[in-house]
C-alpha cells in the first residue's frame, strides 16, 4: 500500500483528499503543523507527496528543495496559482508535475497512478487491482472486464467509463450529461454517440444474459437495474 | 526668434523713444550738431543692438523651448544655459518634472497594489470554489447538477478577472514559444466539456496536427476559451455546432470558430471589440459582459496576431485568430523530402 503525504492548509480540501485517496487503498498522512513539515517527512517516509504552494511560515517551492534533499520520491504539486512562472518555478525546485485548483479527482488520480508507476514500477502489486462491484457483477477496471460469476466479457475503454459511472451510482440515475461528460475524454462525445455506447453496452450485457440491465429513465438518464438478482 | 523679438520689442520702443526725447532736449536747447548727433544715434543704437544680440544668444534656448511644444517629460530635465534666467527656468521644470513623477510614481504603486489585491483575492476564492468542485463530484442530483453549472460560471467569471488584472503587466507574463495548435484546442475543449454538453452544442475539429503558430500557450488558450464560450452562448438552442478550424492564409496561419447561431447585427459589428459593449444580443442574453471580444482583440494585438470577425444574423458568426506559422520542423521537412 503506498503512502501519500498531503501539505495542504486548507483542512476542507485536505479531509477530501484524504477520503479519496482511501477509497482507492491509499494510506495518507497528513501535516498539521507547516513548521514541522520536514520532521513527518522523514519519519513517514511517504511513496509521493501532494504540495500546496501557497502555506504558511516556508511556500511549497522551499519544502519541495528541501524534501529533494532526502528522497527521490514523486512530488506533486497542487496549487490555485497557474501562471506559467510558477509551473517553471516548481519544476526547478524538483517537483514532478503541476495541477492547478480546481481540480478533477480524476486528474489527481491519474497523476498519482503514472508518478507512482514511473517511481516504482508496477502499481498494481501495492494497489490491489481497482474493481467496482454491484450484486456480484464485478467491473475490472485495468483488465477492462466485466464479470459475473464464471462469465467474463471484454470491454473498451469508452464502456469501461460508462458502466464504472453507473455501477458508482448504483441504483441511482445518472444523467447524460454526467455521461457525456466521463466518456469526453481527449476525443468528444456527441449525443448520437452516447446513443451508441449505450447501446453497446447493452449488447455485451445481454450476451452474458443480462437483458434489461441498462434501464433508460425517461427525460433523466440511464440506471443500472441488477435484473441477475431475481433471476438466481 | 520670434518669441524673443516680441519679447523685446517693448524695450526696443522705449529704447528709441528715450533716444530722440534725449536729442530732442539737445536740439530745443540751440545745441544743434547734426554730425555729432547722427554719430550719437548710431553708437547708441550700435550698442543697444549689441546688447539685444548677446542677450539673444545667451537666453537662446529658453526662448526655444519656451516656443516650442514640450514632446517628451524628458526635454524638460535639459539646462538651457548658465544666464540668471535660464537657471531659474531650469529650477522650475526640474520642481515641476519631480512633483509630477512623485505623483506619477503614488498612482502606479497604488494601481499596482490594487492589481496585486485582485489577483491574491482571485486565488483566494479558487480554494472555496475546488472545495466545492470536489463536494459536488460524487453527486449526481440535479441539484448537484445546478450548484455545478453555477461553479462553472463564478470559475469562469473569476479567470477573466485575473486575465484582466494579468493584462496590465502583460510584458513580464507571456512568453512566445511554438504552440502546437491542435493539443491547444484539444485542451481547451476539454476544460470546457461542461459548457459544451449543457448548452448541447458539440464541437467540430479539424486541426491538423502540424500546425504550429509563434505564440503563448496560455493567453492564446484564454482567447480561444472566450470565443468558444461566445460561440456555444449564441449557439444554443438554434445549432448543435461549433467548428474550430485551422488553416494556411498567405504566410500565416488562421485559426478559426464558426458558430452557425444567431449571429451580430450588421451595425453591431464594428463595435463589438469596445469593452463592455453588449449589443442587440446583449439584451437577448443576460450572461454578457462585453468584455470577451474586447479582451480577445486587446491579446491578440499584444501578441502580434491579427483578429477578424464576419457575421450576419440568423446564419452564424466566424472570428478568426491570424498568427505566423513555426516554421516547419525538422522532421517534418524529411518527411516532405522522402
Amino acid at each position: 500500500m503506498s503512502t501519500i503525504m498531503i501539505v495542504e492548509d486548507d483542512p476542507k480540501i485536505n479531509q477530501l483528499l484524504q477520503n479519496q485517496l482511501e477509497k482507492y487503498g491509499y494510506h495518507t498522512v497528513n501535516v498539521e503543523h507547516f513548521d514541522r513539515v520536514m520532521d513527518v517527512f522523514t519519519e513517514v517516509r511517504p511513496d509521493l507527496v501532494l504540495l500546496d504552494v501557497n502555506l504558511p511560515k516556508f511556500d511549497g517551492f522551499y519544502w519541495c528543495r528541501q524534501m529533494r534533499q532526502e528522497s527521490n520520491c514523486p512530488i506533486l504539486f497542487i496549487s490555485a496559482r497557474d501562471s506559467k512562472m510558477d509551473q517553471v518555478m516548481a519544476l526547478e525546485n524538483g517537483a514532478d508535475d503541476y495541477i492547478t485548483k480546481p481540480f478533477d479527482y480524476d486528474v489527481v488520480m491519474a497523476k498519482i497512478r503514472s508518478q507512482l508507476r514511473r517511481a516504482y514500477g508496477l502499481y498494481a502489486p501495492q494497489e490491489g487491482e481497482r474493481t467496482v462491484e454491484v450484486a456480484g457483477l464485478k467491473l475490472f477496471l485495468e483488465r477492462m472486464e466485466l464479470s459475473i460469476h464464471d462469465n467474463k466479457v471484454e470491454l473498451s475503454k469508452k464502456e469501461v467509463l460508462l458502466l464504472e459511472a453507473l455501477m458508482n451510482q448504483y441504483p441511482r440515475v445518472v444523467s447524460r450529461e454526467r455521461l457525456l461528460e466521463k466518456l469526453w475524454d481527449e476525443q468528444f462525445v456527441d449525443e448520437n454517440t452516447l446513443n451508441v455506447y449505450i447501446t453497446r453496452v447493452r449488447g455485451k450485457l445481454k450476451d452474458m444474459g443480462l437483458e434489461g440491465a441498462v434501464e433508460t429513465v425517461r427525460g433523466s438518464g440511464y440506471r443500472l437495474k441488477a435484473v441477475w438478482e431475481d433471476g438466481q | 526668434m520670434k518669441l524673443f523679438l516680441r519679447d523685446q520689442w517693448a524695450f526696443a520702443a522705449f529704447f528709441l523713444v528715450q533716444l530722440i526725447l534725449l536729442l530732442l532736449i539737445f536740439a530745443l536747447d540751440g545745441y544743434w550738431n547734426e554730425s555729432l548727433m547722427i554719430y550719437a544715434v548710431f553708437l547708441s543704437v550700435f550698442f543697444a543692438g549689441a546688447f539685444m544680440v548677446v542677450r539673444y544668444l545667451t537666453h537662446r534656448s529658453v526662448y526655444q523651448r519656451l516656443s516650442n511644444p514640450v514632446e517628451s517629460l524628458e526635454e524638460l530635465m535639459q539646462t538651457h544655459g548658465n544666464a540668471a534666467l535660464s537657471r531659474a527656468l531650469d529650477e522650475t521644470f526640474m520642481e515641476h518634472y519631480r512633483l509630477y513623477k512623485e505623483q506619477l510614481h503614488a498612482y502606479e504603486n497604488k494601481q499596482r497594489d490594487y492589481t496585486t489585491f485582485i489577483q491574491q483575492w482571485v486565488h483566494q476564492m479558487k480554494t472555496p470554489i475546488s472545495v466545492i468542485h470536489l463536494l459536488l463530484q460524487n453527486e449526481d442530483d440535479p441539484t448537484a447538477e445546478s450548484v455545478r453549472e453555477e461553479v462553472d460560471r463564478i470559475k469562469r467569471g473569476l479567470e477573466t478577472v485575473l486575465y484582466i488584472a494579468r493584462l496590465d503587466r502583460f510584458e513580464q507574463d507571456f512568453l512566445i514559444e511554438p504552440v502546437t495548435l491542435h493539443s491547444l484546442a484539444q485542451n481547451v475543449l476539454a476544460e470546457n466539456k461542461r459548457l459544451f454538453i449543457r448548452n448541447q452544442v458539440y464541437p467540430e475539429l479539424k486541426v491538423d496536427g502540424h500546425w504550429r503558430v509563434e505564440s503563448d500557450e496560455k493567453w492564446l488558450s484564454f482567447v480561444l476559451t472566450q470565443l468558444l464560450t461566445n460561440a456555444v452562448r449564441y449557439s444554443a438552442g438554434k445549432s448543435n455546432k461549433v467548428t474550430i478550424r485551422a488553416y494556411e492564409l498567405g504566410p500565416s496561419v488562421a485559426l478559426e470558430v464558426q458558430d452557425y447561431g444567431i449571429g451580430i447585427p450588421p451595425e453591431d459589428t464594428r463595435r463589438v471589440y469596445q469593452p463592455y459593449f453588449t449589443g442587440e444580443n446583449g439584451r437577448k442574453y443576460p450572461e454578457s459582459t462585453g468584455m470577451g471580444l474586447y479582451l480577445v482583440k486587446e491579446i491578440c494585438g499584444r501578441l502580434h496576431h491579427g483578429v477578424e470577425l464576419e457575421s450576419e444574423v440568423g446564419v452564424g458568426t466566424t472570428v478568426r485568430i491570424i498568427m505566423s506559422a513555426v516554421l516547419p520542423t525538422l522532421q517534418d521537412r524529411k518527411k516532405a523530402e522522402s
